[in-house]
This record gives structure tokens, C-alpha cells and sequence, in this order.
């Protein structure tokens, strides 16, 4: 990463917490909602929201849901986060493999994409049977870096009530980690969906997170051209565009699905209130 | 004799401006007309959000390409006027010499967010009369056609036909489509009052969630639909407008009336 992203990125990260917790908080309380509930995998991600959300709230719900293709390191450093947010009596251990055969057989596929998203799904599912159950939000994981490659399951870690870390690129996240007292393990673990055995991000996008950071905020934040980009990041041109057209074609996955619009008042496309009405 | 004028009814390809100009030179080199009119940034497409800051560079350049033609051209793109602001803005073009003119209503109402992106037009300044094989015209884009003055004042300073450059969607289809009733009772309204040609080209198909809806017409100044594009499709049409229309309707009318005292009063308000 060029030293001048780093310190563009590099915020205070006191007072990032500080609003975040803040934010979680308040927007529980504005949706009429007791508390929050998280599927912990033991990544970087979700480890962070985990300690957030147990800042912002004595309610909140702890869910791990692992198949045959998570690494059992994953599942002892979800323990290691449970442990920090003393979360040990509110949390659940649910091996969702029956759930995925029973899938899958029905669909009868065996294709490591397709199940990996059903994987995903019934994860969501959980998580909303359970929010339900307890009055809970269910808060989402994903981080600015993954939301902007659409590096997501649309209706899987995707489907959720709020990001609060979707702000934050993965760098950042890192950061951030480290300043909330993350083991330095899980901070520095390869991020990974854990969908199929050996799956890691930046494996599959062919880059590491510093260098597709870099190519976000500088393509996205400051409109640089790709030429300068790849000047600047010490990387071929084509990487560049290769970023620049995930974040192009995953743009659907961030919208609410199109209505097609027919009567003088068509919802989100002329209908429009914030989510505070009345 | 008149000026032969060809609607080009097109479903540009939201940003994509390389798609949108060869669809532009397709539809010139095959034209038999004097004057093609595209609709409202039909280089780059209407919905364009953040993406304006993408491709309005590309198209001022597909606007270059386009003056090589040796016609009368009136297509859409977005201009920036001074590093930073964009406009809202149709080129015409005629025998290799670009002209812009510029929205001056941004509506901001509805799904609308013109405000967002573009500055307005100044009308002391950017109110122009063009003129091609003896028709003299004005040019305004979609919105402006929604208030009195700006083809109000293109008449007085001696336009005789209006072309309107326009991207409205689909609002309103119950029996009828709602918007479409609108715009022909607003082109007959300004065709009858000014005594003039008024011609509409619209966008059609889908950009995002909203859907153009075409329908391009040509209005006489007697205030009759003569031409009608189709619904919902591409289409081009091909009218001819002449001056003998213009001056019937006015030896019949109060066109040659103007009260500026109103116009004081408008001021003052």
C-alpha cells in the first residue's frame, strides 16, 4: 500500500469506535428492536462488529454456524472473541451441514459455487429466525472493501439489517482490530468466506487487500485514472481494471432490486422517505 | 418547400458513449433528411447519477466527431463549461460548426436530481436563434418546455419551429399514459400561442428503473398532431415543416400582440 493511502486511511480510531457503538446503539433503539444478533465466523470482520455491538448493548446474540469446510482455527478464534465479549451465555453452536446436504440433494448439485451461496443463505436464514425469536436486529459483517467487489452473498452475509463497519475498507478494519485488542492472529489471518475448503479472498481476486484498498479509495474517492493508479500501486494495468470492472458489475448486488415503474408514484424511483418515518 | 426534419427516437445505452455515437452516425449516414434531432443526452443517456462524471468528457469529444457530418445535427451530451460545472446540453450542429445551448429549468421534483449534477443555463446569455436552409429555430431540452418563457422568448426573437430534445419517462399509465396527454396539450398550447413548429423527440426504453416512453411529435402551428413516433420502440420519423404553416396561424392570431407590461409585472413579483 503507498504510504500516502496508508495515511489517508489511517483514521482515529478511538473516535471511530466511539461513533459506531454510538450508531448500533441508537439504531436499535429507533427501530423499536431489544438488541443485536451476529454470526461470528472468527474472521477479522466479524470478530470487530462482535466487540462493537457488545459495546453498544448487553443485548446482543452470538451465532456460529460452521460446516465441514470451516477450518476448526476459525471456530477457536470465534471462541477467543466470545471469550473478550464475555459473550459466553449468549451465543449458539449450530453445524449447518445436515441443513446444506438436505439443500442440496433437493437442488441435486454438487458445484462448490452454488452450494457455497446456499451455505451463505441458510446462515441468513438462522439469523433472522433467531432476531426474530429474541426482537433482535441482525447486524451484517461486511466491509467497505467486500461491499464495493460485491465480494458477497446478495441474500446470504449481504442479507442483513445494517453494515456498521460497511464504511470501513478491510485495511481499516485491520486497524481497527488492532486498536480494539483483536488477537493479532485473527487480525492478520488471510480473509476468507470459508465457502469451500482453501477459499480466500485474495486468492480468488488475485491481489492482496492492500493493494485493492489502494485501488478503491484511489479510483473511487479521489477519481484518479487508472494509469496513475497502477503507477501509484506498483501494479499492472490490468489488475486495475480488473478491480475497477468488479465493482462495475457487482453494482446490482448493492441496490434494491428495480421496480419497474408505471403510476405517478413509484417506490424509491419518486417515493422516497427515510427509514425515521413518523 | 420546407426544411425536412427527421426524429431520431433512440434507446442511447446509459453511459456508454462509443454505443451511442456509432448509433448516431448509423442513423445520420443513412438519413434523407436536412436536420436530425436527437433527445436529451443521447450521447450519454438520461439516468446517469455519478456516472455524468465518467463520460461527460467522452461525449463533448463524440460531439467533435459528429460536426464532420455535413448536415444539420441537434443531439445531447454533457458539457463542462468551467473545470467542475456541467451542464445539461444540446449541440447543434450545422455544417461542421458546434453551438450549445443549455437547460435552464433543472427539475429536481420526483425521481428528478438535474440540480445534483448540472448548473443552469443563463438565459440573458444562452438563449440562441439558429437558422438552416431558411428555417429559423430554437432549441430547449425536456423541462423548459414545462414553463411559458423560454420558447416564449425564442419566438419573440424570431424562431419559427421549436425542437425539444426531451428524456420523459413513463408516469401515470391507467387507461391512458398520463405524461403522454401532458406533453401533447403542452406542445399544442406553446405551437398555438407562439405560432410555431413544435417538435418533441423523446428517449425511449429503459435506463434503471425508468422507462422513456418515446412518443416523438411533431405539432403545426395550428396546433395539430401531423406526426407521431411510436410507443415504447426506437423509431425514426421524418416531417417536413414550413414557413407557409407559421404565417397562416399568425395572420390569425395575437402573436404579433406582445404586452412587455406583464413581463414587469413578472419582475417585480
Amino acid at each position: 500500500m503507498p504510504e500516502y493511502v496508508r495515511k489517508k486511511l489511517t483514521l482515529d480510531f478511538g473516535q471511530v469506535t466511539d461513533y459506531i457503538v454510538r450508531r448500533i446503539r441508537e439504531y436499535i433503539e429507533e427501530s423499536k428492536k431489544e438488541g443485536g444478533i451476529i454470526g461470528l465466523s472468527g474472521g477479522i470482520d466479524s470478530s470487530v462488529t462482535t466487540i462493537l455491538l457488545s459495546r453498544a448493548t448487553n443485548n446482543f446474540y452470538i451465532l456460529l454456524m460452521p460446516t465441514s469446510s470451516t477450518p476448526q482455527k476459525d471456530i477457536e478464534d470465534a471462541m477467543k472473541i466470545i471469550k473478550i465479549v464475555n459473550g459466553e451465555n449468549k451465543y449458539s453452536y449450530i453445524n449447518i451441514d445436515e441443513i446444506i446436504n438436505e439443500f442440496s440433494s433437493i437442488v441435486n448439485i454438487s458445484d462448490k459455487i452454488v452450494i457455497g451461496n446456499i451455505k451463505a443463505r441458510v446462515r441468513m436464514t438462522l439469523l433472522y429466525a433467531f432476531a426474530q425469536k429474541m426482537n433482535y436486529l441482525v447486524i451484517g459483517t461486511g466491509d467497505k472493501s467486500e461491499i464495493m467487489l460485491g465480494y458477497f452473498t446478495k441474500y446470504g452475509d449481504g442479507g442483513v439489517d445494517v453494515l456498521p463497519i460497511g464504511d470501513l475498507y478491510k485495511t481499516q478494519v485491520r486497524m481497527l482490530g488492532n486498536y480494539l485488542g483483536v488477537p493479532e492472529e485473527i487480525v492478520k489471518k488471510p480473509p476468507s468466506p470459508a465457502l469451500w475448503e482453501g477459499q480466500t479472498a485474495e486468492g480468488e481476486i488475485g491481489l492482496d487487500y492492500e493493494t485493492i484498498d489502494s485501488i478503491l479509495y484511489l479510483k473511487f474517492e479521489e477519481m484518479r485514472e487508472p494509469e496513475e493508479i497502477a503507477e501509484m500501486t506498483k501494479t499492472s494495468y490490468d489488475k486495475v481494471i480488473k478491480i475497477i470492472n468488479m465493482v462495475k458489475t457487482s453494482q446490482h448486488k448493492r441496490l434494491p432490486p428495480e421496480i419497474f415503474r408505471l403510476s405517478g408514484r413509484a417506490i424509491n424511483s419518486d417515493w422516497r422517505y427515510p427509514r425515521q418515518w413518523g | 418547400m420546407g426544411l425536412k426534419v427527421e426524429l431520431a427516437q433512440i434507446r442511447p445505452k446509459l453511459g456508454d458513449v462509443k454505443y451511442n455515437l456509432e448509433k448516431h452516425q448509423e442513423i445520420i449516414s443513412s438519413s434523407s433528411a436536412d436536420c436530425i434531432i436527437f433527445p436529451e443526452l443521447s450521447l450519454t443517456g438520461y439516468i446517469l447519477r455519478d456516472l455524468v462524471y465518467e463520460v461527460y468528457n467522452e461525449s463533448e469529444k463524440a460531439i467533435e466527431k459528429l460536426s464532420e457530418e455535413n448536415k444539420c445535427i441537434i443531439a445531447g451530451l454533457v458539457k463542462e463549461i468551467r473545470p467542475g460545472i456541467l451542464r445539461n446540453t444540446a449541440a447543434i450542429i450545422i455544417n461542421h460548426q458546434i453551438n450549445y445551448i443549455y437547460k435552464f429549468y433543472l427539475p429536481t421534483y420526483g425521481l428528478f436530481e438535474e440540480r445534483r449534477y448540472f448548473q443552469p443555463g443563463d438565459p440573458k446569455r444562452d438563449l440562441k436563434i439558429f437558422e438552416y436552409k431558411g428555417v429559423k429555430f430554437g432549441v430547449i431540452i425536456c423541462e423548459d418546455a414545462w414553463h411559458y418563457e423560454p420558447i416564449e422568448a425564442l419566438a419573440l426573437l424570431g424562431a419559427d419551429s421549436i425542437f425539444i430534445p426531451a428524456a420523459s419517462p413513463m408516469r401515470r399509465l391507467s387507461t391512458r399514459l398520463g405524461i403522454q396527454d401532458n406533453w401533447e396539450a403542452l406542445l399544442k398550447a406553446h405551437s398555438i400561442i407562439n405560432g410555431i413548429w413544435t417538435i418533441f423527440v423523446n428517449n425511449v426504453g429503459s435506463q434503471e428503473e425508468e422507462f422513456f416512453w418515446g412518443g416523438s411529435m411533431v405539432v403545426s402551428p395550428n396546433g395539430e398532431v401531423i406526426n407521431r413516433a411510436k410507443l415504447f420502440e426506437e423509431d425514426i420519423i421524418i416531417t417536413e415543416i414550413n414557413l407557409d404553416e407559421v404565417r397562416k396561424n399568425r395572420f390569425f392570431s395575437s402573436f404579433r400582440e406582445h404586452n412587455r407590461d406583464f413581463h414587469d409585472v413578472l419582475r417585480s413579483l
